[in-house]
């Protein structure tokens, strides 16, 4: 039964990937990466992490990605026809940064039946064990993130500020 | 049955697809996507770490970065759309300021 879900999942992960990169409507991308984040949620479900699955629907697809869609919409980017050729730099690094990825996944494939062996623990990712341990030995991480929200807040009101001024400078 | 190996292929290969994404697009909002593409990747082999490790620390990792990559999108789409307005335009070789 795992074995079919997971096999189920993983195709539409690979599947939407890929629309995400391939997609021409800048619009398909984002709703082809709500559907990975779906997948992904999935998967780990199948893997018991209910909380961080839980946790990525709610902030992922519920938040971010609609923050990506409401900019797709409000630019009203419509860049279909007007994909040009990479430069050969581009061309270049991406060859070789796919080589070197090829090659560790070379050794991910020859470590798959080593990996087999391994058996799943009985560890369930629920709310209750996760916050347990967030609260207890994660606490100053998880105290660090309100500072780094704060920051990114921060950022984006001086961005908008800036927009807003040259704006004016502009227009004058 | 489903073993680690199947999670870290399946980990890397949309890896891949996100980094094929990142090197060769030029329009900005689609290298952003991509760059989920490669947290997403990333979170699923730290999950499948973590069940097959009998750890916790994955699953928080995961909690970590997804914190991380809100941040990380809320500042990159408003640098997108500060380009839009300056540029009308979001393609990244239309990015010629910084040139020496």
């Amino acid at each position: 039964m795992s074995f079919f879900f997971f096999f189920l999942f993983a195709a539409i992960l690979i599947a939407a990937s890929l629309a995400v990169v391939y997609a021409r409507n800048p619009l398909y991308n984002v709703l082809a990466l709500v559907v990975t984040i779906f997948a992904l949620s999935c998967l780990f479900v199948t893997l018991e992490a209910f909380f961080v699955g839980m946790i990525l629907l709610l902030v992922y697809a519920g938040a971010v990605l609609v923050f990506f869609l409401f900019v797709v919409i409000c630019l009203n980017l419509n860049t279909a026809g007007r994909q040009q050729a990479s430069p050969w730099l581009f061309q270049g690094l991406g060859t070789l940064a796919g080589m070197l990825f090829a090659g560790s996944f070379a050794l991910a494939l020859m470590s798959f039946f080593k990996a087999q062996a391994i058996p799943a623990s009985n560890l369930r990712g629920t709310i209750e064990a996760v916050g347990k341990i967030l609260f207890t030995d994660y606490l100053l991480p998880f105290e660090m993130t309100s500072l780094l929200l704060l920051v990114a807040v921060f950022g984006i009101v001086s961005l908008a500020q800036g927009a807003l001024s040259t704006g004016k400078d502009e227009a004058l | 049955m489903i073993s680690l190996g199947h999670y870290l292929i399946l980990s890397g290969i949309v890896f891949s697809i996100g980094l094929i994404g990142v090197t060769t697009s030029r329009n900005v909002l689609k290298v952003l996507l991509s760059l989920e593409l490669l947290l997403a990747a990333s979170n699923l082999s730290f999950v499948a770490f973590s069940k097959f490790n009998g750890d916790y620390a994955g699953q928080l990792i995961v909690f970590f970065v997804i914190l991380v990559a809100a941040a990380e999108v809320a500042i990159g789409l408003a640098i997108i759309v500060l380009m839009y307005r300056r540029l009308s335009t979001i393609q990244a070789d239309e990015l010629k300021e910084m040139k020496w």
